[in-house]
Order: structure tokens, then C-alpha cells, then sequence
């Protein structure tokens, strides 16, 4: 008989939100709105609503000032303000500086600077100004650990300058972020002292599923804030006018397919070895059947295959968006019979999906068209970013393309790809790196490699950062400028959450000295100071990223791997 | 984005035309009776320090000086084009006095170190990647090192377990020396598996005095004589990779001295003539 090792089987709630939630403020909270009129009857088995309200969500208590969301951060979690009030920033006419929300500032250095970095660089690893640790005094930090926060330190200042909006107890807010897996597209933060209900999403989805009333408001909201400026930025949609776009928006439909923890369940999956069977893969649509209507991804990856004898094979991927479904919806109504979908799609971890139904699209974007134009302009396209997530199967290996989708390569904006038929191991590129960051290489050239081409242990900038979802102080984030994935360095407080997260092992944490060498510690256990870093494509440089320049052989690129046809290009040059 | 080869093209077409221009026009100034050695003379020479300013631009990685790789096309055909202008300059003949001679065969070792070096970096970077695990240099003495220590331990635990000593002996005798350190530079540089299947060969033979327990230690050892086999065949193209590099900008610093020294020499004694 078979011998083997047995756990108890995993449940929902095995990890809850938060441990310190108590049956009392469960209890507190059920005597609130929404909560306290919600129809326990539609709460039924193992999810119940103390149950979401015990495991799925935890009460944050923030001080006047204490900054709940910066815009450009990235949750997974709703807020309901249970009592007090917070105040979201509008940013119509000025934004928050950077600086007061913990950020840090774009700088990029002077030729001068540029050239000081000849004599200035340290002979030490990882040394830092001690001064600099000692505070800004534009940015206020209270809380330890992971309970760390940035605060705003005159409010009635930033409420006298920029314009805010209030948002009272009872309300809800971040809830199309946390859904959407999209950036926060506001700042909030604390007006006085304020009691907050943070949700994650999971229980959000749940209570959204058994409350008619929540889920038709966030729908509302969603489609009101979030889906119109979507569409309205297709580029297929752009000629649009207003009402057009409206009735796009009403009709859409919102789907969400795959795992919100894709990239904990990757990081699993990829230790027991990647499973190449696409079956596990949550199907968006599928190759044969009715095309419904055309889908664009909203956020998220998604792989593109068609059936190749007992299998799959990858044709492609769809980053957001990028759209399926249309060729076959013009083929159709150009031929006046309708055509089955010729490709599969998947989300590949998570993706959500907005879907326009095929006569929406017949009407407001074909007929305005015309046969004639269309005909035409079919597959002609010159934007590198624009649809076309099919990749030439008579240019680039399909065993290359699977490599980087089941690696989830494709995720990055600057995936640092080498062609070791070209790379002649000269490390010019990690001594440009290292030259422009204070003698600390931010990269490995070291990586697994599939046709030649090796994907090096670099930051990928990704798309979906993953890496920021759990930053306490927003210390990671994405610059507004650019869309570099960057850390500052005076807000890290060294929690590893980036690096842990990470799917590809890009941040490192370092422990960091002052410029005799020791190492800077804390002042009540003395233990050393630690930092997340990694690659910052040259953001602060004159030129961009080092690495790429540096390169003598054209060996090295930053590969922004939405640009299906640059990628195409670059491998078969 | 251009092919690769569409880009040789271009730029071979483009420093052929000039070549061809450069003679035409030389021959032109030397029928009209014109001493063309002092223009081509600076013009060499100011090919010569933009193709050493190449360096100074690898160690400026952070200014904005254009890509490397945009440098080092220019170094290349700029360099290849030194050669007509070194022969137009010279006369197409070998140069007579001591400062010449040794100056032009100063110029001829950097020219011919960077045509070597050009083709060992299109050549071995490919060849790399058709052997062993990818493998960063500076570690692989560490690799050796524990590989060697891997064999040791295999050899010892068959020590302790059989009662005949054939295995640690044909250790002791033929693998000890080939783990201790690398081996078979010059044969892997030229692409030779002599030493390997030679070794390979040995071990295959030496089975027939072995028992099966022994026969099993000694194929555990066949594995990581391969393995060790694949790291010096990294090391050694690798090493080449980079010391050529440590002939060619010694030399290229040698050669300006020199032609700084020609320049001083010709302007002190060309009485005057412009």
C-alpha cells in the first residue's frame, strides 16, 4: 500500500486578513450600514457574513493626515469608511507632490552629476547618505513594521491648495482598483481621525455576490468611472463620439477570469515545474464557437492558441488593451455569415476582460466604417503597441513564445532579453549598471535561457506589478512619468513584501552602510538596516538604461514585450 | 529594425565606396604631382584616436554618448578602413628607418589583434552556447573547485565500501590532475574532443578490471569528467573572450605614443615644406 504525507485540507479562511480582528467588531460592524440591512439568508454554507467580516477584512484607524491610497498604487483591497471621514484628492487643477506622499521625486542627473559619478561612486556595496534616513522633513512617517504610514503633515494646508473631495462614513472607495486590478486613480487620505473596514477583495466579491443593492452601486460606479474612460481610449473606439461611447459602456460586459493570487499560485506551481498543459488555464473563449463579441483585456495577460493535434499551441498573447475577437466579427459581416472564433483565449493568472456584444460593434463601428474602408485598412496597422497579439509562426518559434508565456515573461515592459549567439560575456553591461548605481550592480546576467536568448535576472517593469500590491508605505511604486517600477529608498522600511512577491526574483534585499563601511543599524535593537533594490532602468540617468547602451554587440535589449512585432523583429534580425 | 545582415551590407558598402574614393583621390593628388603623406598621414592618424576614444567611451557609461554598439560598428569599419589609408600613407610599401618600421609594425599588430578579435567575438560567442551550462567566468573556478570535491567524495565512499583500491588508483593517476585545474585550453580554442574521448576512451577500457559495484562509481565519474570537460571548454573560450583585449588596447596606447612621436619627428624635420 502506498505511503504518503497528509495535511488538513486548506480552507477559505486558513489565512485570515487580518488576526486581529475580534468577534466584537464583527459584531459592532453588523450594526452598520450596508451590513447591518444586507439579507443574511442569502449568506449561505461556509461564507457567512461574520465570516467575511472575521477573515476577509480588517479596521485600519488612521490619525489626521494618514494617506490611505496614493494615486498609481496598486491594492487589492476596498475601503468602507466606518466613521470619520477621508478626503479624495481630484488632481483637476494640481496634484500632491510626490514628495509629501512618500515618493521619490524624478531627478534626473546633470551631465555634471553624470560625470562626478567617476570619483563619487563608493568603493563600498550599498552605501547610502545616513542623512538622508534621518527625515525629509516634507514627509511624515508614523507606525512600525508593516503598520508603517505616511502622513501629510498640515492638512488644512493641502485642503487650502488642492482640490478634494469628501468621501463620509458609510461610502465605500478603491473598490474599481481592487476589482479591476488596475492602478488607484485617486489619493486618499485621513481629514481627522477616521475609522476604516479594509476589505479584500475576495470578500468584497463575496458580498457583492449575495447584495443586489452593492453590487448594481459597484457596477455603477465601475461603468461611470472606470469603463467609459477605458473605452474611450481604445484605439478602436477613439473616432467615437459621446453617446456612442455611452451605449458602448451600457452594454459592455465585465468579466474577471483566472486567480487574483495568480502570481502566489505561479510561484508554487513554477517550484514543482511548470505544468504545459493549457487545461488548468481559466478559458476566456474558445476556438470554434460563436463570437459573441469582440473582448478586450482591461487588465491582466491572456495567451492566445489554436489546436495543434492533441494540444495547444500558443499563437500569441494579449497584454491590456489589446483585442480578440474583431477580425472574425468583420469577416463575418463582410461575408454576412457568421464566423467561429479561429483562435482560443485564456488568462494567463488573471485577467479582466470587457466584452462588447457583436452588434454593438456591427452598428457603431462597422457600418460608420464602411465595407469598402474596411476591406482596406484590414490588417494594416503601424502603431508596435496596436492589436496584434498574433505572432508569426514563420518568423519566431512557438517553443520560444511558450517559454515566455509559461514563464510569464510577457508580463514585463522592459524584460532584459540577451542573444547569446551574440553576447560575448564582456559584463560591459553589468559595469554600466554598476556605474550608474553607485557601484551596486541592479541585475544578473544569469537566467534560463531558450534559443539562445536568455531572459536575464532583471528587474521586467511588468505590467501587472505584483511586486507592489503589499508595500506598506507605497515605497515601490510606479513613476508617473516613464512608468519605471521604483523603489525610494527613504521610504522602504525593508519588509521584503516586494521581494517576496516578485515572480522572478528581481528585488534584493540589502543590508546598507554609511560611507566608512559599517552598517547602518537601528537605534533600539542595533540590527542592520535593510533596503529593497533592484533595477531602475536608469530612470535618474542621462540616455536611459545603461545595460542596453553599454552593450558593443546589440546582444543586449529592454523588450517591451507588448510589442509583439518589435519582439519579432529583434529574434529574427 | 534592420537585419543584421542588411546592416553589414550597408556599412561594408558605405567603407568600400570610401576606401575606393580615398585611393582615387590619392592617386589624383600624385599625378598632379602633389605629396599626399602629410593628409593622409593626419588623416590616419585621426582614425586612429577615434578608434582608442572607443574605450574612454566604455568607461563613460552613464553620458549620453550613443549606444556601444553604434560605437563599435564605427570602430570596425573605420578600423578596416585605417588599412587602405595606412597603405595609400606608407606608399603600398614597407617603411625603411627605425621609428617607421616599428610604428608600422605596431600599426599591423593592432589591426590584425582587432580582425582576430572581431572574428573571435562572432565566432566563440555562438560556440558558447553549443556546450555546458551557461556559466558567469569568475565562477568558474568555484564550479571546479566543487566539482572536484564532488569526485573526491564519490572516490572515497568507494574507497571505504570495496576492498580494492582500482578506482581511487586510476583516480589518483589519470582524473586527479585533470580536476585540479583546467585543462585542454588550445584544443577546446580550436574546437578539438581528442583529450576528451581520449580520457573518456581510458575509462570505457579500464571497466573490464572493475566489479559491478565499481563499474557503477565509475560511471558517476564519467558523468563529471564530462561536466568538468564542458567548464573548461567554457573557460577557455570564455578567457579568450576577454584577454584578447589585453593585447589589443595595450598595443593601441603603444601605437598612439608612437604615431604621437612620428607626428613630433616629421614636423621637426620637414624643413618647413607645407
Amino acid at each position: 500500500m502506498p505511503t504518503f504525507e497528509s495535511i488538513q485540507r486548506p480552507e477559505r479562511w486558513a489565512v485570515p486578513f487580518s488576526t486581529e480582528m475580534t468577534d466584537a467588531d464583527v459584531d459592532r460592524l453588523l450594526t452598520i450600514e450596508p451590513f447591518a440591512s444586507l439579507d443574511a439568508t442569502r449568506f449561505r454554507g461556509k461564507v457567512t457574513l461574520p465570516g467575511i467580516l472575521k477573515n476577509d477584512t480588517r479596521l485600519v484607524r488612521c490619525q489626521p493626515g494618514d494617506i490611505v491610497v496614493r494615486q498609481g498604487d496598486w491594492g487589492n483591497s476596498a475601503f468602507l469608511v466606518v466613521a470619520g471621514n477621508v478626503r479624495v484628492e481630484l488632481g483637476s487643477a494640481a496634484s500632491l507632490p510626490s514628495e509629501i506622499l512618500g515618493r521619490q521625486p524624478v531627478h534626473r542627473k546633470s551631465l555634471f552629476e553624470s560625470i562626478a559619478q567617476l570619483w563619487r561612486n563608493s568603493s563600498d556595496p550599498e552605501v547610502r547618505e545616513i542623512a538622508a534616513y534621518r527625515g525629509d522633513p516634507r514627509i511624515g512617517t508614523r507606525g512600525t513594521g508593516e503598520q508603517t504610514r505616511i502622513y501629510l503633515q498640515d492638512v488644512s494646508t493641502v485642503l487650502d491648495k488642492y482640490q478634494t473631495a469628501t468621501i463620509e462614513a458609510g461610502q465605500f472607495f478603491g473598490e474599481s482598483a481592487a476589482l479591476g486590478r488596475t492602478p488607484r486613480s485617486a489619493t486618499v487620505f485621513a481629514e481627522r481621525s477616521t475609522e476604516l473596514l479594509e476589505i479584500r477583495w475576495q470578500g468584497l466579491r463575496d458580498l457583492m455576490r449575495r447584495d443586489d443593492a452593492l453590487q448594481q452601486h459597484i457596477d455603477a460606479v465601475f461603468r461611470e468611472r472606470a469603463l467609459k474612460l477605458f473605452l474611450m481610449n481604445t484605439p478602436i473606439f477613439q473616432h467615437l463620439g459621446t453617446t456612442e461611447i455611452t451605449e458602448l459602456t451600457e452594454g459592455a460586459k465585465f468579466e474577471t477570469h483566472g486567480q487574483y493570487d495568480w502570481a502566489g499560485s505561479f510561484k508554487r506551481l513554477a517550484k514543482k515545474g511548470i505544468d504545459t498543459d493549457l487545461q488548468h488555464e481559466p478559458l476566456i473563449a474558445e476556438e470554434g464557437n460563436h463570437t459573441n463579441g469582440v473582448i478586450i483585456v482591461r487588465s491582466g495577460l491572456a495567451r492566445l492558441s489554436r489546436r495543434h493535434e492533441h494540444g495547444h499551441q500558443t499563437t500569441g498573447y494579449l497584454t491590456p488593451g489589446q483585442i480578440f475577437g474583431l477580425d472574425e466579427i468583420i469577416d463575418g459581416w463582410l461575408g454576412k455569415t457568421p464566423k467561429p472564433l479561429t483562435h482560443s483565449l485564456r488568462a494567463i493568472g488573471i485577467a479582466n476582460v470587457v466584452t462588447i456584444p457583436t452588434h454593438l460593434i456591427e452598428r457603431l463601428l462597422l457600418e460608420t466604417t464602411g465595407r469598402r474602408s474596411l476591406a482596406r485598412n484590414k490588417a494594416k496597422t503601424t502603431d508596435p503597441l496596436a492589436n496584434q497579439p498574433k505572432i508569426d509562426a514563420t518568423r519566431i518559434n512557438s517553443d520560444f513564445v511558450e517559454f515566455l508565456v509559461e514563464n510569464r515573461y510577457i508580463n514585463g515592459t522592459a524584460t532584459m532579453l540577451i542573444d547569446m549567439d551574440r553576447c560575448t560575456r564582456c559584463d560591459d553591461c553589468v559595469r554600466a549598471c554598476a556605474s550608474t548605481h553607485d557601484n551596486n550592480p541592479r541585475f544578473l546576467r544569469q537566467g534560463p535561457i531558450q534559443n539562445n536568448i536568455m531572459v536575464a535576472n532583471a528587474c521586467l517593469h511588468c505590467e501587472d506589478p505584483v511586486c507592489m500590491i503589499e508595500c506598506p508605505t507605497g515605497a515601490i511604486h510606479r513613476q508617473m512619468e516613464g512608468g519605471q517600477v521604483v523603489i525610494n529608498d527613504e521610504t522602504c522600511i525593508g519588509c521584503s513584501a516586494c521581494a517576496n512577491n516578485c515572480l522572478y526574483n528581481a528585488i534584493r534585499m540589502v543590508d546598507v552602510r554609511h560611507e566608512d563601511g559599517d552598517f547602518i543599524r537601528d537605534d533600539r535593537k542595533h540590527a542592520p538596516i535593510a533596503k529593497a533594490t533592484k533595477c531602475d532602468l536608469c530612470s535618474d540617468q542621462l540616455g536611459g538604461p545603461a545595460c542596453q547602451r553599454a552593450c558593443p554587440h546589440d546582444a543586449l535589449i529592454r523588450m517591451d514585450m507588448r510589442a509583439v512585432q518589435q519582439l519579432t523583429d529583434w529574434y529574427t534580425r | 529594425m534592420k537585419t543584421l545582415t542588411a546592416r553589414r551590407f550597408r556599412n561594408s558598402g558605405i567603407a568600400i565606396v570610401a576606401a575606393l574614393l580615398l585611393v582615387w583621390l590619392s592617386g589624383a593628388m600624385t599625378t598632379a604631382l602633389r605629396d599626399t603623406a602629410r593628409q593622409t598621414g593626419w588623416i590616419l592618424f585621426s582614425m586612429i584616436c577615434f578608434l582608442a576614444a572607443y574605450n574612454l567611451r566604455k568607461k563613460l557609461p552613464f553620458l549620453p554618448l550613443g549606444a556601444s554598439a553604434t560605437w563599435l560598428q564605427f570602430h570596425i569599419y573605420v578600423g578596416l578602413l585605417t588599412a587602405v589609408v595606412f597603405g595609400v600613407h606608407v606608399g603600398w610599401r614597407i617603411p625603411n628607418g627605425l621609428v617607421e618600421s616599428l610604428l608600422a609594425t605596431l600599426y599591423l599588430f593592432v589591426f590584425a589583434s582587432g580582425v582576430i578579435g572581431l572574428f573571435l567575438s562572432r565566432s566563440l560567442a555562438k560556440r558558447l552556447t553549443t556546450r555546458g551550462d551557461e556559466v558567469l567566468f569568475e565562477r568558474i573556478p568555484v564550479y571546479r573547485n566543487r566539482l572536484q570535491a564532488e569526485v573526491e567524495t564519490i572516490v572515497f565512499e568507494e574507497l571505504d565500501e570495496a576492498a580494492s583500491t582500482a578506482v581511487a588508483q586510476f583516480y589518483a593517476d589519470r582524473l586527479r590532475p585533470f580536476f585540479a585545474q583546467t585543462r585542454n585550453f588550445w584544443q577546446h580554442l580550436v574546437q578539438s574532443n581528442r583529450s576528451r574521448f581520449g580520457l573518456l576512451n581510458e575509462m570505457q577500457a579500464y571497466r573490464r578490471y572493475l566489479n559491478d559495484a565499481e563499474r557503477e562509481t565509475m560511471a558517476r565519474l564519467v558523468t563529471c569528467v564530462e561536466a568538468k570537460d564542458d567548464l573548461d571548454y567554457q573557460f577557455s573560450l570564455q578567457a579568450t573572450l576577454k584577454y584578447w583585449l589585453f593585447v589589443h588596447v595595450p598595443l593601441t596606447y603603444a601605437l598612439l605614443v608612437f604615431a604621437i612621436l612620428h607626428l613630433l619627428l616629421v614636423s621637426a624635420y620637414s624643413g618647413g615644406i607645407s
